[in-house]
């Protein structure tokens, strides 16, 4: 009897946790004393998507930039719209559009489901056949788009995916990026953080992940192999965009590094607008169908 | 080229000097080179140059927009090369208005979406294969083998879609025009051995003294002789399907040959007519991907159905080449397709299909018995009652998205077949080169097999702005 009581505080006590979690949509959190990690990296991954916001439009352009310094040059634009939906247990949408000539007309089409063992629903608008094809999700640790970014580490990672260690608190030394030349987040107050995926074996071991202490943003992290070396740095700015007397911290350059092949990308989000009540048929495969290139 | 060059100048530079802000150009400089490799004498069968140009502008915002695109193009391997002289008329610049291939106006309100002037639409969910996308005729002169958005030739329609409900679409299209599915001309290298062997005929009956006379019956431009469609779309779970149906004219025209007056020797007097045939598309397609955890995972399935009601289907005789008449079958054709994502980032697709004639034989007991045989369309060789089609698809890239490549490899249970190798490389941001060959094997009578003396070894260079 005392087991079984036992056992059913556990299971209160585990629910009570996992609800406690949960963090509610559309608001802003930042990270207060006295929080665990887990809330600190709950807090990280719903910066990340943006789920403080309804909806987000922005103009990106992506750099791969090789060893020698050579450079190609993408440019998207991007839409997402947050849903949290119980009905159809949908959390977002994206569509992202590229609009560079080569591949001018390419747009793709995502749901995230709030259900974290669920993959992606994609869509893909193919230019030369001009028609909506349903896509594979690509493998979570794919590159995205050919950057040096995974699939996970811009819209699949999930907080339910890794296991989280608090390794200290300090002051950042600063960020020297290559791309604009400019040193970021220099003695910035900041959680370092290990995170450990649950999926083993994988294509890193651990990151170790810089939490800005005022925002929550996650904006610097080092990725290691299973020998314990880095592979990789991944760097993040995130500026503080007032909208409707809220501060939305936003991700405004991401530059990624392969620490192998020394080849770099970088992407910076322009133009960036929130909460301009996105209609949702925006989202569906119906948009895709009217592309006109 | 100097036709529309005014036009597009006129459009582009004069018209909308006053909202450069809501105008957009893109378009792209190509050149397609190939070079037979069979007996590895290196013939030259396409030195191809293309230049397209597209504006959208938008007239109120997002709302009302108008969108065109024109292409032209030249292959100027149908001037150095005599073998190919016979072709130069249709292979060797672009034809008639077909330098228009887009031109139309989009206006959008949350429930309607309306799409008036030339263009193209699709339907389905097969890749590389005409099942339900039949909306718009193609040009089959360089056979399969070019992308399928210059493959399908564009009409001028009507396009009207209703939203009833989130994810759902209705779509109706009213086509007036009529324009007829094009090969290629004799002394081409994709010229379809039927043409061939139709051609070798009328030869030989001029050679003996006898005439043919040709005609061919265009569909009267009249408002009862309009394509029409219906397509509804749905989703339901994560099930996303359409409901199809086409009701117009089939766009290959069908032979008939008729002895009008002689014995059939010398001297005689052939009558050939090419007629178009009304008949109606019944159809379906799906698509579904596994999300959740299993070992579906990840999966994609996706389908077409269509049943071709009143097919034109050629019945004759295979041995002599000679079609006879049209039979009017209820044909099936359906497929179904697989795409998964395997390792770190290869892309294996998979497609198996069939096409179901209604019967095995003709059964009216007007033709002797050797001429009662369904005929291949673009053999004249004989038409399995059942054809089974697989398609397997292997895709993936390297060095950061910047070399890609692929091989595609098309075959039926005739062993015959095609299969196509190629890699593109990212040169700079606006420069793809593309290198692959095409290899095709089987029977002379077989879609593919009838061009195993046309193998070859291609490359696309492409600059886009």
């Amino acid at each position: 009897m005392k087991r079984l009581f036992l056992l059913f505080m556990g299971l209160v006590f585990i629910r009570g946790y996992a609800l406690a979690k949960d963090l509610e949509y559309f608001q802003v959190y930042k990270p207060k004393e006295g929080m665990d990690v887990n809330e600190i990296m709950q807090i990280e991954n719903f910066i990340k998507y943006t789920k403080f916001a309804h909806d987000v439009k922005m103009a990106g352009k992506a750099y791969f930039i090789d060893k020698s310094g050579w450079v190609r040059e993408k440019e998207t634009t991007r839409m997402r719209i947050t849903l949290d939906r119980v009905s159809d247990g949908i959390a977002y949408k994206d569509m992202v559009m590229f609009t560079s000539p080569q591949v001018k007309g390419l747009a793709s089409l995502t749901w995230t489901y709030l259900d974290p063992t669920r993959k992606n629903d994609s869509w893909l608008w193919v230019p030369s056949l001009r028609k909506v094809r349903k896509i594979s999700s690509s493998n979570d640790d794919d590159a995205f788009m050919g950057s040096d970014f995974s699939v996970e580490d811009i819209i699949t990672r999930r907080f339910e995916d890794e296991t989280y260690t608090l390794l200290r608190e300090e002051n950042f030394k600063g960020y020297a990026c290559e791309f604009d030349k400019k040193v970021y987040y220099t003695n910035t107050p900041s959680y370092v953080i290990e995170c450990r995926p649950k999926r083993s074996p994988w294509y890193y071991s651990k990151r170790i992940l810089w939490v800005d202490k005022a925002t929550g943003g996650g904006f610097y992290e080092e990725k290691h192999d299973f020998n314990g070396r880095m592979f990789m740095t991944l760097f993040k700015n995130f500026e503080m965009f007032n909208v409707n007397g809220k501060g939305y911290p936003t991700q405004t350059l991401l530059e990624g590094k392969d620490l192998g092949s020394g080849h770099r990308t970088v992407i910076t989000n322009e133009d960036i607008k929130y909460d301009q009540g996105l209609s949702e048929e925006l989202f569906t495969e119906r948009a895709l169908m009217m592309s006109r290139w | 080229m100097k036709r529309f060059l005014p036009i597009l100048a006129a459009f582009f530079l004069a018209g909308p000097v006053y909202a450069m802000d809501n105008l957009t150009l893109s378009g792209y400089l190509k050149n397609e080179t190939s070079i037979r490799i069979n007996n590895m004498n290196g013939d030259l069968t396409k030195e191809k140059n293309i230049a397209e140009l597209a504006g959208e502008y938008k007239i109120k915002g997002d709302e009302l927009v108008f969108f065109t695109k024109a292409k032209y193009w030249y292959d100027a391997a149908y001037d150095a090369r005599e073998k190919l002289d016979q072709a130069r008329h249709y292979m060797g610049h672009v034809q008639r208005t077909d330098w228009l291939r887009d031109c139309y106006l989009d206006y959008t309100t949350d429930t309607w979406f309306l799409r008036l002037g030339k263009q193209q639409v699709v339907w389905g969910q097969a890749d590389g294969i005409a099942i339900l996308d039949r909306v718009n005729p193609v040009d089959l002169s360089e056979y399969w083998l070019p992308d399928m958005q210059d493959i399908r030739i564009p009409l001028w329609m009507a396009n009207i879609n209703y939203t009833p409900k989130l994810n759902s679409n209705l779509q109706f299209l009213f086509i007036p025009d009529f324009e007829q599915s094009t090969s290629a001309p004799i002394g081409a290298p994709f010229t379809f051995y039927s043409y061939t062997r139709y051609n070798n005929w009328k030869k030989a009956q001029n050679a003996m003294g006898s005439s043919v006379d040709e005609n061919i019956y265009f569909p009267a431009k009249k408002f009862e002789n309009s394509t029409f469609g219906l397509q509804w779309s749905d989703r339901i779970g994560d099930l996303d399907y359409t409901l199809n149906y086409l009701y117009g004219y089939y766009y290959s025209a069908r032979n008939t040959t008729i002895l009008a007056a002689g014995a059939g020797g010398p001297y005689s007097s052939w009558k050939v007519d090419r007629a178009f045939k009304r008949y109606q598309i019944y159809g379906s397609s799906f698509n579904k991907s596994f999300t959740n955890p299993g070992p579906m995972q990840g999966v994609t399935l996706r389908g077409d159905f269509a049943l071709y009601k009143d097919e034109p289907t050629y019945i004759g005789d295979p041995t002599t080449a000679s079609a006879k008449r049209i039979a009017r079958w209820d044909n099936i054709f359906w497929l179904m397709g697989l795409d998964r994502y395997f390792f770190i980032k290869y892309l294996l697709s998979v497609q198996y299909g069939q096409y179901i004639l209604e019967h095995g034989k003709e059964k009216s007991k007007g033709l002797p018995p050797q001429q009662q045989y369904p005929m291949n369309a673009y053999t004249y060789g004989f038409a399995d009652q059942v054809e089974n089609i697989f398609t397997i698809k292997l895709s993936t890239q390297f060095m950061n998205e910047r070399l890609k490549p692929e091989i595609l490899w098309n075959f039926t249970d005739d062993n015959q077949g095609r299969l196509s190798p190629k890699v593109n490389y990212e040169i700079m941001d606006n420069l793809v080169l593309t290198l692959g060959v095409h290899y095709f094997y089987g029977n002379l009578y077989d879609s593919n097999g009838e061009f195993r003396e046309e193998n070859q070894f291609y490359t696309n260079l492409k600059f886009s702005f």
